[in-house]
């Protein structure tokens, strides 16, 4: 379709007259051969009733004409530069949604999706009417804005070039959100600077393979979107989506990995699986995965390690990032916990069990110890994972989580009503990770102190009177407070017991509890996040400085402020990211793609939008960048077919 | 182009044309005594018609028969034989040159076969051209001995500068004694016209037999392209494009002004003859002329 307004008026006036020009010319400039005759007497009377009919009978009798006229019409269309499939912009504000996710990085198209989307992104900002504007938006599972509204090509050529794959996963959503916030704020501005871009509509090209989860609808909203898949129906892909290890039959001894791979492709496929443990290959299977299904491959290491394994599918297919994935096995990070009480036999008791002392180093001291330096100097530098204070309170808080047992926590955040007796427990969060297994139901409590909880608290427990139980953030701590004591004995004194609570297995149950949440204690560990997604750091309380190094080698180092919770988010790179501070023990965490979404590369025909289905528009292009140049080609055909008849006549 | 003798008359052909003879519809006034039955009476054998004798007579004729059975005196009469004018007219003018060979030459070809034939029958034969002067009449050439006379004749026509056909036609037929058999070889290509000239050879009472004469390229032209054309006659230029529908166009001209001339011809007794002058001359005079009746 020809634009109108590719020429100005009298540029169309000019190139309308040239074939009517060339037509005059013709009858006033023909080059005719001269060619001596008996007589033209019959010659005149057979064209005295030609011309009599009509002018035509004589412009339909020059091949030469006709060629002329085609070879302007063809250069005359090569001007207005036409295009073969390009749709027309329904609105003169575009909205350009390139997909980075993991799976745009696929090669079935080449050189790679993304660089097909960019592509044809680029054809449409060519397409781009003068006034109209348009804004550019990466999205992964985040949505960034590369480039505002502009009317400036070469600005948004740029910024679409400047988009570079991710690894992460896809969220159409928070590309809708963002979408929608730019539209919005556009719409609710009245910017008299720009007044006709509120009153446009605007068009959402959205470049993607579709490999994202339904999205809800009114987040689509005034916009009018258009579907472009990227890729190859029949593009293969093999890739691992799950990557797993755990304790095996032994469980302290040996090693269970699972991983399960998938296929996306239209053909079964029979493909090896090999495991590798650092560079060192310690087993390969052969597994069949059928077609655009999937299949599990288990291994079983005998010995327990701190280590790093990585999984390698064989002939992954076009997506080459889930062909492998990490798991990096840490040690048990034994941290300290401070218990300080006048004596206690309940919490030592449970803070005494082997699987305990496994956990956490356990330090037990008398609440004089609050006064003494050391004890100030290591609380403040955050030594203690935990502290535990029973039945007293330090003077500040220390740098660590806190428990507090029949006591308060210094400051009047934390107040406490009148005692009430024998509390009946009606609710408690059994979600909560302090209470996950804690069975309440058979506790009873002498007497209790209801708890006034600060401000962003949670009531963990409560009875009839009020809360027993509560949880509240304190910059990157959490305190917990139990509002009774469990018993008045001290170390030399004896007294009768205010709860059965200690005999009950939910006790054992929530100090462990305490020590996993809390102290961050835990068996060996594997923590495996999506790329993007930010490395918890909490347990770093003490360290002043971290240093992290990534899979490819490149080392961060961390200045922790204090009191300030913080993360590591730069996890773009998929692999194993070593975290290193001084007085803690290497830590290492993998980052994987394992998304069945991404490795599931074929494009989706259509994408759920609420309740609207939306077709994707496969052969959509906004590209018209070839047809100028064909037409000049056929132009310059014509012009020399026209030259071998001038010729050969002549 | 001067032709010689054997090149317009190939010694077959004149075989051939020993044992043909022209054909004229009219009984033919001759100047002197030929082969021809003539209209005047005279002395022959065959019987014509009785008179009154009268005084003066001449009394071998005088039927003595009929005398001895009437008592009265009658003169018998007889036809003279008389010798049969032949005037061949050739068209010479510049449209005649043209056609591979030339319509010309094509045409004094034919002009020789037919002036052949006279001579082999004993007629008075001329051979004229279009652009003779009216005063000038040509030499009549008799009898099988001025054959080679007749040749000379002929192969020394020239081309002729233009001349309006109707114009010369007249000329000729004031020239031309009547009841003298004149064959005209001519396109009639002129855009003066050709009707009173035609309706001269009536008017004259000639036995006319107008051969008209077209080379295969006008028949058919392969004219294509952008043309500027130029009348071999009087120069003038007329531009065409010559398309497939022009050519058509033409050739439907062409055939409508040669049924026009034909009508003409027919409408005032004139034999009329289209010929092509692709089609040899022996063909042309011991077949189509054969099955048109001027010779047999």
């Amino acid at each position: 379709m020809l634009p109108l307004d590719a020429l100005s008026a009298w540029q169309w006036v000019v190139l309308g007259a040239i074939p009517l020009a060339i037509v005059l010319l013709y009858f006033l400039k023909l080059r005719r051969a001269p060619r001596t005759v008996p007589s033209t007497m019959l010659w005149t009377r057979a064209i005295e009733d030609l011309r009599a009919n009509s002018i035509w009978q004589r412009l339909r009798i020059g091949p030469l004409l006709v060629l002329q006229l085609l070879v302007v019409g063809l250069v005359g269309l090569a001007l207005v530069r036409p295009g073969w499939t390009s749709g027309p912009l329904a609105g003169r504000r575009l909205i350009l949604l390139i997909d980075t996710s993991a799976s745009m990085s696929a090669t079935d198209v080449a050189p790679t999706r993304l660089m097909d989307a960019k592509r044809r992104a680029r054809n449409l900002v060519a397409e781009m009417q003068p006034g109209d504007t348009a804004t550019v938006i990466s999205f992964s599972d985040v949505a960034h804005v590369e480039q505002s509204f502009t009317d400036n090509r070469h600005q948004l050529e740029s910024s679409l070039a400047a988009i570079r794959p991710t690894n992460r996963t896809t969220s159409l959503a928070e590309a809708l959100r963002v979408t929608a916030g730019l539209t919005a704020r556009t719409r609710n501005t009245p910017d008299a600077d720009i007044p006709h871009v509120e009153e446009s509509p605007a068009s959402v090209f959205l470049f993607s393979d579709g490999a994202f989860p339904a999205v809800e609808s009114g987040l689509l909203a005034n916009l009018q979107l258009t579907f472009v898949p990227i890729g190859t129906s029949e593009a293969r892909n093999i890739g691992i989506t799950a990557f797993v290890a755990q304790g095996g039959a032994e469980a302290q001894t040996s090693l269970r990995v699972f991983a399960r791979i998938e296929n996306a492709g239209p053909q079964a496929e029979t493909t090896g699986a090999a495991l590798y443990r650092g560079d060192m290959l310690i087993d390969n299977k052969r597994i069949e995965v059928p077609a655009r299904g999937s299949a599990g491959v288990e291994f079983e290491l005998e010995e327990l390690e701190a280590d790093e394994l990585r999984c390698v599918v064989e002939r992954g297919g076009a997506l080459a990032l889930d062909d492998q994935a990490w798991i990096a096995i840490d040690p048990p990070l034994r941290r300290t916990v401070l218990l300080v009480t006048p004596g206690a036999d309940a919490l030592e008791l449970a803070l005494g069990t082997p699987r305990a002392r496994e956990l956490a180093v356990v330090e037990v001291a008398r609440p004089d110890v609050l006064a003494t330096e050391e004890y100030q100097k290591k609380a403040s530098q955050g030594f203690y994972a935990l502290a535990i204070y029973d039945r007293c309170s330090p003077n500040a808080m220390p740098q660590a989580n806190t428990l507090f047992v029949g006591a308060l926590p210094p400051g009047d955040l934390w107040r406490k009503k009148p005692p009430v007796s024998a509390p009946q427990i009606i609710d408690s969060e059994s979600l909560h990770p302090l209470l996950q297994l804690v069975d309440l139901s058979d506790v009873n409590f002498a007497s209790a102190t209801p708890l006034e909880i600060p401000p962003g608290g949670r009531a963990l427990v409560t009875m009839d009177a009020g809360t027993l139980l509560a949880i509240a953030p304190r910059e990157q701590f959490q305190d917990v407070v139990l509002g009774t004591e469990l018993s008045a004995a001290t170390a030399e004194t004896s007294a009768q017991a205010n709860t059965n609570w200690p005999l009950r297995v939910s006790f054992p149950t929530f100090v462990l509890n305490l020590l996993g949440f809390l102290a961050h204690a835990s068996d060996a560990r594997s923590l495996v996040i999506s790329p993007g997604q930010p490395i918890p750091l909490a347990e770093y309380t003490a360290a002043s400085e971290l240093t992290i190094t990534m899979p490819s080698g490149r080392t961060e180092a961390l200045t922790v402020s204090r009191g300030q919770p913080f993360h590591f988010s730069a996890t773009e790179e998929l692999g194993v990211y070593h975290v290193r501070a001084v007085g803690y023990p290497e830590r290492r965490v993998s980052v994987d793609l394992l998304s069945s979404p991404e490795t599931n590369i074929t494009p989706r025909e259509q994408i759920q939008i609420g309740s609207a289905e939306i077709s994707g528009q496969a052969r959509w292009e906004g590209n018209r960048r070839e047809m100028w140049k064909l037409l000049l080609l056929g132009a310059l055909g014509v012009l020399a077919a026209e030259w071998y008849i001038y010729t050969r006549s002549g | 182009m001067r032709l010689s003798g054997s090149e317009l008359l190939s010694p077959s052909l004149r075989a051939r044309l020993e044992h043909l003879d022209l054909v004229s519809r009219k009984v033919l006034r001759g100047g002197m005594r030929g082969e021809r039955r003539a209209t005047r009476l005279g002395h022959s054998v065959e019987f014509a018609d009785f008179r009154n004798y009268a005084p003066g007579d001449d009394v071998r004729f005088i039927d003595w028969n009929l005398y001895a059975r009437l008592d009265r005196l009658f003169l018998k009469l007889f036809f003279q034989e008389a010798e049969r004018r032949v005037s061949i007219l050739l068209d010479a003018s510049p449209s005649m040159q043209f056609g591979q060979p030339s319509k010309f030459d094509w045409a004094r070809q034919l002009a020789a076969a037919l002036a052949y034939i006279g001579l082999v029958r004993g007629d008075r034969v001329r051979i004229e051209t279009l652009g003779q002067p009216l005063a000038q009449s040509a030499t009549p050439f008799r009898g099988r001995v001025s054959a080679a006379a007749m040749l000379d004749r002929v192969a020394s026509i020239e081309p002729e500068p233009p001349l309006p056909f109707s114009e010369g036609l007249k000329k000729f037929c004031v020239r031309t004694q009547p009841n003298t058999l004149a064959i005209v070889i001519s396109d009639l290509l002129d855009k003066t016209g050709y009707r009173e000239g035609i309706a001269a050879l009536t008017a004259r009472q000639l036995e006319g037999f107008v051969i008209q004469v077209f080379s295969p390229e006008e028949r058919h032209p392969d004219a294509r392209g952008d043309l500027r054309l130029i009348d071999s006659e009087d120069a003038g230029a007329t531009e065409i494009t010559a398309s497939r529908a022009v050519v058509l166009r033409y050739e439907a001209k062409l055939a409508e002004y040669v049924a026009e001339v034909r009508e003409y011809c027919r409408g005032r007794g004139i034999e009329y003859l289209l010929a092509d002058s692709a089609m040899p001359v022996e063909q042309l005079v011991t077949d189509l002329l054969r099955r048109r009746g001027l010779v047999h």
